[in-house]
């Protein structure tokens, strides 16, 4: 994606010779919001790319969520920002998907060229060997772990959320509940519902 | 299902995907790295710029106040009275000319007190009138 190729320039205008007044405390909360930022980005992305299974799909929704965050609510007392990022994440993640659904509506009227049977599969990444020979153990945990992405997409996307925000994230039903803008008595239904369709449809295999 | 095996479903899943993100490759936690000083510089640039609309919006609130009045006062009835109270000051400004008592005005007022007797010979010469 163009977005995420173009960044040469120095980022921070901090280092500006002149600031201005209060650019103490600007300085110190830009602080706290990169070091936030920089602990929550990496799960942020996985939980996105477990929802969307694209990567740079997943990369733009969280870049899309780390702008509206600085812009919107750098201000806003820390403790608010990881459920506003969050909360920010999952409409980036719902409103892209409602715009593939749309276009794969679309896309099903119009006369497309016709697929190549042959011709699946063609990310050159997918034929390069691994540079070192996968070591067995690491090799079912990534099998495990991509089983475990599966049935998280086919989950409906309200007891995804509850799942991914409780368990991977770590937030505590409260937390949850203000991400997901709902009570905290639906996000326990949501997460029990989801642990109950995951482990049924994981039984066998895990 | 018990409540065990829920805890343990759990501890298993949380695990594999802190593996998962640990395990992220460089090219993606270079991206996120850009991502978020892109973040931080789209903040850090807009501030000055919100700081200037804070400035002129008192401004922009007080032209737009002053181009409405003009609109309404320019589409409202007063503005036309207001064209027809300049006409008759108009007609006014007439009526001081001829009545003003200038050299050239009192002249010829003079001229008509001298001459009655020709201009009502020439009415009468030009409207005949029934023969008495």
């Amino acid at each position: 994606m163009a977005r995420f190729g173009t960044l040469n320039t120095a980022w921070m205008v901090w280092d500006n010779p002149a600031p201005t007044p209060g650019g103490a405390a600007v300085l110190e909360y830009t602080q706290e919001l990169e070091k936030f930022l920089a602990e929550i980005e990496r799960r942020a992305f996985r939980m996105a790319q477990v929802a969307l299974r694209d990567p740079d799909d997943a990369l733009d929704v969280v870049q899309d969520a780390m702008l509206k965050l600085t812009r919107n609510y750098a201000s806003r007392p820390s403790a608010e920002w990881r459920p506003l990022f969050y909360r920010i994440l999952e409409n980036g993640i719902r409103d892209l998907q409602r715009r593939r659904t749309v276009r794969k509506r679309v896309m099903t009227w119009l006369p497309g060229p016709k697929e190549d049977p042959d011709n699946e599969a063609q990310d050159p990444m997918e034929n390069v060997a691994d540079a070192a020979p996968a070591i067995p153990e690491r090799l079912m945990q990534a099998q495990a772990m991509q089983q475990l992405e599966e049935s998280l997409r086919a989950l409906p996307t309200r007891q995804r959320e509850a799942f991914m925000l409780r368990n991977f994230e770590g937030m505590d039903v409260a937390e949850t509940a203000s991400t997901m803008a709902c009570s905290e008595g639906s996000v326990k239904t949501h997460y029990s519902r989801a642990v109950h369709a995951l482990r049924e449809k994981l039984g066998e295999v895990w | 299902m018990s409540e065990q095996d829920n805890d343990a479903f759990e501890k298993r899943s949380r695990a594999l995907f802190q593996d998962s993100v640990e395990g992220l490759d460089m090219r993606i936690r270079s991206r996120l790295t850009q991502a978020r000083s892109a973040a931080l510089e789209a903040a850090a640039t807009r501030r000055p710029w919100a700081l200037g609309w804070k400035i002129w919006t008192p401004a922009a609130g007080v032209t737009t106040a002053a181009i409405l009045g003009v609109v309404l006062w320019m589409g409202s009835p007063l503005h036309h009275q207001a064209g027809t109270l300049a006409d008759a000051q108009s007609n006014f400004e007439d009526l001081d000319l001829l009545a003003s008592s200038d050299e050239g005005s009192a002249d010829a007022m003079d001229m008509l007190q001298d001459d009655i007797d020709f201009y009502d010979f020439a009415d009468k010469d030009a409207n005949p009138g029934p023969a008495a």
